[in-house]
């Protein structure tokens, strides 16, 4: 079974940052799901997904960002996305999602970014 | 059987008609040994041999219990007295004696001496069927044997008397005697039917063996007496032979129940533990029977704790099914009788250190003798109906999958019996509720399958059966799901006589689910299509309809394209779908125009993110359309297929018919994944230009 975890961290500024890793497909989704729920629930709007050591992501794992993108931005927040390979990148890419999410290199130029707002 | 008893009864009448004439023709005669004195002899045998046999008819036809049949006796006892005394009473001349020899002053004694000596054949026969039933009651090899001896030396007695004067006794019949009597002792032990009454006819049997056997007493002292009335001499007058019988079955009838009284007395102590155990067994018994034909837990709960509040006679009893991991099943209470849920909160309150958590952990048998002052329940408020306490969990597979408790308003009021039919009632429910959860996972299970059979079949019918075929373009296409229902889509629609549109997509998630949005899909394709023929507009519309109703988090990745076949023109729009494999003479690529998922944005952002390709195939040009399933296929290693070895393939073979490049695509990435790696829906839509 391919195997996936969620690590939170947090930042200066009331930033948080969820480092995932390994293999995000439709049985690994409930647990970013929680993770997603659980900064709703404390109110953490903002949000930087650190996706380093994500090998792969399938169409069931693109659906939780967009599950919890409207909540977070509701919250005046973000989702934030940094340091994909470039493999992962290209399945965001495919179905559009530079065009709906910040995507950036590195997770401090997100950082940067909110310390802007 | 009805013309059998007439002709008997016909019989016997005629036979102790003949005696009676007999009897009065020779009213002053001593007959000794004559003739005629022969004929009445044969005369009597056979009429009491009439009348044997017709009540044996007769009580077949009505079969009794123990009890029934000792109350029968005890009246027919009551009846005989009764009409024994009646006759006694009648103003007769009676007999005068001599020389041994009955000689009657009138014709009245005659014939009244018959009828009281058909009364008495009547009853003594009717007593030994009835006393013969209760002695071979669970018979033993020698019980028929013994009664076998008592009844032949009954009638030996009886008979050896038949050649006598009518007071004479004879060495010989006195033998008998004392042999029949001996024997009457010896079958009076036979009293196994008492044992197996249930109390309540142990009291009967013993109120009707009482009247019984003072019943025979008094008959044994009215016709023993020495100065006796004139009936006695009436009875010896027709028959010595059935003055004897008649008492020695009154012996056998005093002593038996004599016997059966004192018995019955003794037992009666036992009577009510005899009871428990039978009812146990029986409600055990009943209780597994249940278990086979009913699966509702509800009912047999109920049953369960009905039954043990009839058996234990428990003051409350309930049942509660304890929630065990990966069971489908309802859990909590189950049933309770003469008690409320507020009460069993109460008395299975302080979570730690509940009565539930102690059967829990120990998974034993919990008996609390005093509640009151028991360290584990005295922290309890006082309630009447619990004064003790017996705890039972439901053991399946050393797993407690339930809890029977049952109380008494006394203390110590249960005992190691109730422990032992506690136990065997949850034994039979650990059964049940384990059997229904099989049954309900069994349904569970083949409801899901139908399900999917369904989503399946429904899915086959929204993918084309077959693709068009024109002069100019070679269409090809295959799609294999990855589980039983998956996500992936391919159609095409005739739009006009010049154009086809293509549409490939992948729908997130997979299953059932899945296969909704599917249908959506193309009841959305095949109505849009036709009307907006730009597969930009096409998108932008298609995004309308499935942002509305598509769940949030979940898309539908779509290539849709317009192929113009008589031009070669391939117009081509993509909503976050795999790019389009394009080869041709001079150059290989993906096709990638911009474009967002389906159903992930509404509106404007769709509308302004998404692109239009347009290019025109020549001759020899190949188009691959795909999902993810091909490029994301992994190798046993766990490496992707990825678009390389995609594009190598097809380049390989492109000079080859769109079946056999879409054959050449699938063995290609079968081979790499080893054949097991298919982890994704696969499909692939090949257009070739002629």
């Amino acid at each position: 079974m391919s195997d996936f975890k969620v690590h939170i961290r947090e930042r200066a500024n009331n930033i948080y940052v969820l480092e995932l890793k390994g293999y995000l497909d439709a049985h690994t989704t409930p647990t970013l799901e929680e993770a997603f729920q659980k900064m709703l629930n404390e109110k953490k709007f903002r949000i930087i997904v650190n996706c380093k050591e994500m090998s792969y992501i399938s169409s069931a794992g693109l659906g939780v960002f967009m599950a919890f993108i409207e909540d977070v931005r509701a919250g005046n927040g973000d989702i934030k996305l940094s340091d994909m390979s470039p493999k992962v990148f290209n399945i965001f890419d495919l179905l559009g999602f530079p065009m709906l999410y910040d995507i950036v290199k590195l997770e401090e130029e997100a950082a940067k970014k909110f310390d802007a707002q | 059987m009805r013309l059998r008893k007439i002709l008997l009864l016909l019989g016997a009448f005629i036979l102790s008609a003949v005696v009676f004439f007999i009897n009065a023709a020779t009213k002053s005669v001593d007959l000794e040994s004559s003739f005629l004195q022969q004929v009445r002899t044969v005369c009597i045998l056979l009429s009491y041999l009439a009348i044997y046999l017709f009540i044996i008819i007769i009580k077949k036809e009505k079969q009794r219990g123990i009890v029934q049949s000792i109350g029968a006796v005890a009246l027919f006892t009551g009846i005989f007295l009764a009409s024994y005394l009646i006759i006694s009473l009648l103003p007769l001349n009676g007999f005068k004696t001599r020389d041994l020899t009955l000689f009657p002053q009138d014709y009245q004694t005659i014939f009244f001496s018959s009828i009281i000596s058909l009364i008495s054949g009547v009853f003594a026969i009717v007593v030994l069927l009835f006393i013969k039933d209760l002695i071979l009651y669970k018979r033993k090899k020698t019980t028929l044997r013994n009664f076998l001896i008592l009844v032949g030396s009954l009638l030996a007695a009886s008979l050896s008397q038949l050649m006598n004067k009518p007071l004479e006794e004879t060495v010989i019949s006195k033998i008998f005697t004392v042999i029949a009597i001996l024997m009457i002792i010896v079958n009076s032990f036979r009293l196994a039917w008492i044992a197996y009454l249930p109390r309540r006819e142990k009291i009967y049997s013993l109120l009707y063996s009482l009247l019984a056997f003072f019943g025979f007493l008094v008959i044994l002292i009215i016709i023993s007496s020495e100065e006796g009335g004139w009936t006695e001499k009436g009875i010896h007058y027709y028959s010595s032979a059935l003055f004897t019988f008649l008492q020695l079955t009154s012996t056998l009838g005093a002593v038996y129940f004599g016997m059966s009284f004192s018995s019955t007395l003794f037992h009666l102590p036992t009577a009510e533990a005899f009871d428990r155990k039978q009812t146990e067994i029986s409600s055990l018994h009943n209780l597994s029977r249940l278990i086979n034909q009913v699966f509702d837990l509800k009912d047999l709960a109920e049953t369960a704790t009905k039954m043990t509040t009839e058996v234990i006679q428990a003051a409350s009893v309930w049942l509660e099914i304890i929630p065990t991991e990966g069971s489908f099943h309802k859990s909590g209470l189950m049933s309770y009788r003469n008690i409320s849920v507020e009460e069993i909160e109460t008395i299975l309150s302080g979570d730690e250190k509940s009565i539930r958590k102690i059967i829990c952990q120990t998974k034993k048998v919990l008996m609390i003798d005093d509640v009151g002052a028991d360290k584990r329940t005295k922290h309890l408020p006082k309630m009447k109906k619990v004064g003790s306490m017996l705890v039972v969990p439901l053991l399946s597979h050393q797993n407690v999958i339930g809890i029977l408790y049952a109380t008494k308003e006394i203390e110590y009021g249960f005992d190691q019996d109730d422990v032992d039919i506690l136990s065997g009632f949850a034994d039979q429910v650990a059964i049940a509720i384990e059997n229904a959860r099989l049954i309900e996972k069994s349904f569970e299970k083949e409801r899901l399958q139908r399900e999917l059979m369904l989503a399946q079949e429904m899915q086959k019918r929204l993918l084309p059966q077959q693709l068009p075929q024109f002069p100019t373009a070679d269409l090809k296409a295959v799609s294999s799901p990855a589980l039983e229902v998956g996500g992936d889509y391919y159609d095409y629609v005739q739009i006009s006589d010049d154009l086809v549109g293509i549409v490939i997509g992948d729908v997130s998630g997979k299953g059932v689910g899945a296969a909704f949005y599917m249908a959506e899909v193309k009841g959305i394709f095949q109505s849009l299509a036709k009307i907006f023929r730009s597969p930009r507009e096409f998108m932008i519309k298609a995004n309308e309809s499935l942002v509305t109703s598509i769940d949030k988090g979940s898309f539908i990745s779509l290539i849709y394209s317009t192929l113009n076949v008589q031009t070669g023109e391939l117009i081509i729009a993509r909503a976050g779908h795999c790019p389009i494999l394009y080869i041709s003479d001079s150059k290989q690529e993906y096709l990638k125009p911009d474009g967002l998922g389906l159903g992930l944005k509404t509106g404007k952002i769709f509308e302004e993110n998404i692109q239009e390709k347009k290019i025109m195939m020549k001759s020899g040009d190949v188009c691959v359309f795909y999902t993810d399933g091909v490029t994301e296929s992994r190798s046993p290693s766990g490496e992707e297929f990825g678009y390389e070895r995609l594009m190598d393939v097809v380049s390989t073979n492109k000079k080859k018919t769109s079946e056999e490049i879409k054959e050449a695509i699938i063995q290609t990435v079968w081979n790499y994944t080893d054949a097991k790696g298919y982890h994704d829906d696969l499909t692939i839509f090949v257009v070739k230009w002629l």
